[in-house]
Formats: structure tokens, sequence, C-alpha cells
């Protein structure tokens, strides 16, 4: 992200009134800047990093919803008790997974829908607004919409399959075999607009004059979109990966509504896991999980960071003669 | 001639899957207006039934749908407002006053986003339970004014890097103060992005769902979690389940209508800049 965000911020002007006493209007203008920055980072100090400070001291210590009498230190044992368990790794294998899959579904479904939206006929403006709507309602409601939908018996999915396509009924989320999948075909019907749209919003900045000369090179279709659309808008492209990268394998709200992990531990994902944990009332073994998440999330930001500023640098060298 | 041919292909093609993208929306608010034998029904239909609201009566009667919708609108409401005026001035200080590291500032704020939210949920409750706060709205909302803050700073200092500099120093020149030329000079000319900051932040907090799961119960639940009650482990009330997600619904696809054009400057403004 820092690097995307480098290129996009204009080149910063001297302060308004540099020319008249440069050091004392600057360091006034700077101790402005901290007061009016401050009520801000004080409530973020106290309503996230405090907090984080107290999952973290909570991690090392045994602590029960149900008895608060018995809470004390133990050291690692949370830790060492979570790599000792299979399901944690499970968990934490499924959860992989289900942000690698549903990113990169989204993604390529994301660049084509992009691609029909990007039209100039009548009626685009409002085909952009209608499918923005599933980014815009709660996944808890949509979530029971589609637990209905996929309903065995009576529910629209099996129905449209059945006499559309001659499908036997199925169970789609309480069979271990679809219920991880139906889940990320409802993550994808979601998200997908999500993606869509901003790629759109990066398309249609492309300015005039390169698609003035596209046009008249006879640079069309495919190419055009493989040449010249996509290496313009990779910046945008990257940093939506990573948001949706971290949003996935934060996911709570769909799997919880939808599945509750189950059935067995099928869909078990990691925030759904770590609910459960605290549905036992063990709080330092959730506050250990919580961590772990955390940790997986700032080693998937820092991994895709990395290849993005090595291929970045790569690029820049390709372009030195 | 053939090119126009494709061309209207594609068209079509795209208003169709947009249809076919919303049928699911199509559905609920269909499935809250059904009786409930037409629901059950092993055949499912899109127009032959007879429209009833007994579904509507229900959820406000039997689950408490008013309640849940008062408590919805006061903490996503007043959370918003106090986001909007802790976000202005801070995203003021990092886009335009120079500050050193301002944009170094603002990545460690917007980092706070991406926070799981069972890492910082835990806390919220143990703070909670020692304040007697659990199930009431003022959690809630301390809670949302955390949870919206940071994306509001981001997306509000990408609107405000967009205006043009110069009345800000003539202001300047003339001796007015930051906080007269945020609130007198900003504050209008920045009030688009500022609606579309605002409406972000109450979109979010109205959708949310793991906070609310966690520190309310009972009589301060917001809709989300209202919603989720139709279920039990042996009987959902499917009719019932959807009118409360249409009564949910609603408000979002208004707002989808009203940003309009917005919404892709918005979500691109938060994503990218």
């Amino acid at each position: 992200m820092t690097a995307v965000a480098v290129e996009a911020r204009p080149p910063r002007a001297a302060g308004p009134s540099a020319p008249l006493r440069p050091g004392a209007v600057a360091r006034q203008q700077r101790r402005t800047a901290y007061l009016l920055l401050a009520p801000c980072v004080i409530i973020l100090l106290a309503l996230a990093i405090f907090p984080l400070i107290f999952s973290g001291t909570l991690s090392f210590k045994v602590d029960s919803l149900y008895n608060p009498d018995i809470a004390r230190f133990v050291g690692w044992r949370n830790y060492n008790d979570l790599f000792d368990d299979r399901r944690f790794w499970n968990s934490i294998e499924l959860t992989v997974i289900w942000a690698v899959v549903v990113v990169s579904i989204q993604m390529v479904l994301g660049f084509f829908l992009a691609v029909l939206l990007d039209r100039k006929m009548k009626g685009a403006g409002l085909l952009r607004t209608l499918i923005i709507i599933p980014v815009f309602i709660s996944p808890i409601a949509m979530g029971l919409t589609w637990r209905f939908i996929f309903e065995p018996v009576s529910g629209l999915a099996n129905w449209i399959l059945n006499t559309g396509f001659g499908l036997e009924k199925w169970t789609w989320l309480s069979h271990k075999d679809t219920a991880l999948a139906t889940l990320m075909f409802v993550d994808c019907w979601q998200w997908t607009p999500f993606i869509a749209l901003i790629l759109l919003a990066g398309m249609q900045s492309i300015s005039p004059e390169i698609n003035e000369a596209a046009r008249l090179d006879r640079v069309r279709g495919v190419t055009y979109y493989w040449r010249i659309v996509i290496p313009l808008i990779r910046p945008v492209i990257m940093v939506v990966i990573l948001i949706r990268l971290v949003d996935s394998i934060r996911i709570f709200d769909l799997n919880f509504i939808m599945t509750k992990g189950g059935p067995g531990s099928s869909t078990l994902l990691a925030s759904v896991y770590d609910y459960t944990i605290f549905e036992q009332g063990h709080l330092g073994l959730m506050a250990a999980y919580g961590f772990l998440i955390l940790i997986l999330i700032n080693i998937v930001v820092l991994a895709f960071l990395n290849t993005l500023y090595r291929t970045e640098k790569a690029a820049r060298a390709a372009d030195q003669p | 001639m053939t090119s126009s041919i494709y061309t209207r292909a594609i068209n079509v093609l795209a208003v169709l899957v947009v249809v076919i993208w919303l049928i699911p929306v199509v559905w609920v608010a269909l499935t809250s207006v059904k009786p409930t034998n037409v629901i059950n029904a092993e055949t499912p239909t899109f127009y032959s039934f007879e429209p009833t609201g007994e579904h509507y009566v229900e959820i406000f009667d039997r689950f408490r749908m008013d309640r849940a919708i008062v408590n919805s609108l006061v903490t996503v409401g007043v959370s918003t407002l106090i986001v909007m005026i802790l976000a202005l001035p801070a995203a003021y200080a990092v886009a335009r006053m120079g500050l050193m590291g301002g944009d170094t500032w603002a990545l460690v704020i917007l980092s706070l986003r991406f926070l799981p939210g069972v890492v910082v949920v835990l806390p919220y409750f143990k703070m909670a339970t020692w304040f007697s706060l659990i199930d009431t709205q003022i959690v809630l909302i301390v809670v949302y004014v955390a949870f919206g803050l940071p994306f509001a700073v981001w997306i509000l200092r990408g609107f405000l890097l967009d205006l043009p500099k110069e009345v800000e120093e003539a202001a300047r020149l003339d001796g007015l103060s930051w906080l007269q030329i945020i609130f007198r000079l900003i504050l209008p000319m920045a009030a688009p992005g500022i609606a579309v900051t605002a409406i972000f932040t109450f979109v979010f907090s109205w959708n949310e769902y793991l906070y609310a799961l966690f520190l309310t119960y009972d009589s301060a639940t917001t809709m989300p979690v209202a919603l989720q009650k139709t279920i039990d482990l042996y009987n959902v009330l499917w009719g019932s389940l959807s009118a409360g997600a249409v009564i949910q619904l609603l408000p979002m696809i208004l707002v989808v209508f009203l940003l309009q054009r917005h919404i892709a400057r918005g979500l691109a403004l938060g994503a990218v800049k």
C-alpha cells in the first residue's frame, strides 16, 4: 500500500505563509496540526491500542467467562495448547485456502464485470448503481436470505437446478463436501461488485489521449485490456487484492450466520473458531487465537507488499535502457 | 454493421448479468409478502400468490423490531456524528498542514481498520462488564466510534487532498485561525465528500454484527442481531426473517441510489489514495 500511496500523492507544496517568517510560522502550524489530530489519536489509542495490549496480556492467562476467580498467568500455555491442536491447524489452513480461492475468483469475475459495465450505453449508470447493492447490505440479512435460497426442499437454488438442469435436490449448506463451496459462492456474490466498481473507476480514469492512441493503432479487444488497461490500473488492482485478502481472512459474519463452522468443522474459519472458544468460556485461549489471526494477517500483508515492491523494482529496472 | 450487433449483444448481456445478480434481493422482498404455505411449498413462485403483510406484523410484535430499529438508529446515528466531528480536523491535519510524517499518521490510522474484530471484542466485553455497560446503547456508540474513525479519516483525507489550495491560502493571509478555516471554509467546500464519508460510516456500523453480538443481548440489540433471533435450532421463520431483512436492507438501497456516482469515488478513495 505504501508504494501506491507514494505514487498517488501530489507533490507537497510549501506551507501557505512560507514566505513570511518560515521557521516560527511552520512551527506554530505544526503544533496546531498535532492539536487537531490529538482527539482522534487519543480515542484510537484508548479504543484500539489499549484493547490490543489488554488482549495480548490476556493471551498469557487462564481466564474463564463463567468462573472469573481462577484467572492467573500461565505463560505460553495457551499458545502451546493451540499449536498442539489439530483443529487449530485445520482452521488456519482452511482460512488461507478460503482467502486465496475467494479473492482469486472475485478478482477475475470482478474484472470481467467491470469490462462488461465499462460501456457507453443508455442506462449504464443505472446498471452500475444496481450492481453495487450487494456490497451495501448486511452479510447477516443476505446470509440468512441465501440460507433460504439454498434450503433443500423449498429453496430456489434446488428448484432452478432441478427443473432447469435436471439435477437432484441437494443439501448444499449441511453437507460437508459442499458447505464451504456454497459459502464461497455467496461471498463472491457479495464482493465481486465491489471489485468491479473499483476497477471500473480505474478504467474510466485512463486518459482519453491514451484511448485515442490505442484506437488509432487499432489496439482493441483482449489486446487493449491486456496491454493497456491492466498495466495502467495495476496499482488499483494490487490495493484491492490486499484489502480483500485481509477482509477474507477476518471474515466472521457470513460464516457465522450461514454455517457457524459446520457441518463438522468443514467451514470452521479462523474468526468463527475463535468465537466457539469464547462460547466455551476460555477467554485466555480466545485472546491467544485472536493474536495468531492478527499475526497471520500481518504475514500475508507483508508478504504481499514485499512481492509488490520487488515486482515494482523489477519493472522499473526493465524500463531503464 | 456486425460490430453494432456485437455491441448490442454485449449490452443485453450486461443487463442480463445485473438482473440475475439481483435475484436474491428480489427474492427476499417477495418472500416477505408471501403467505407461509407458499413460502414452504416445494415449487417456488415469483408471482402466483396473494400478498400478505402478516410477516411484517409478526416481526414487530414477536421479535420487537421496533426497538431494534430505534437502537440501530440511535447507536449508528450518534456514533457517525461523533466520528465526523473527530475525523474532519484530523483528516485536515494529515492532508493539509504539512505535518511531519502526515502520510505515516494516515497509514497508521488506516491500518487499525484491518484489526480483526475477534481480537478487540474481548477487551471491549471485559471493559463493558466492569463499567456495567453491557447491553446498553452507550457501549455500542463508543465501539462504533472506534470502528468507524480510521476509515473516515482516510476517505476524508482523500477528498481534502483534491480541494484547491488557493482559497485556504487567502484565508490564512486574512488571519483566519485553523479551526475557522476548517469549519467556515472547508466544511462547505468539501460538503459532498463529507456527506459521502458520513454515509459510508453509517453503512458500516448499520451492518455491523460481531460487536453487537458480544456486547448486547436484549434491550440494546441492533437490527442484525434481532434478525438472527428469527432462527432457532428447529425452526426458521423464513417469512418474518425476510420481512426483517427487507426493513434492514431498504435504507441501504436508498443510500445506494442517493450516492450513485459518488460511491465509486468514495470506494476508490478509500481503496487507493
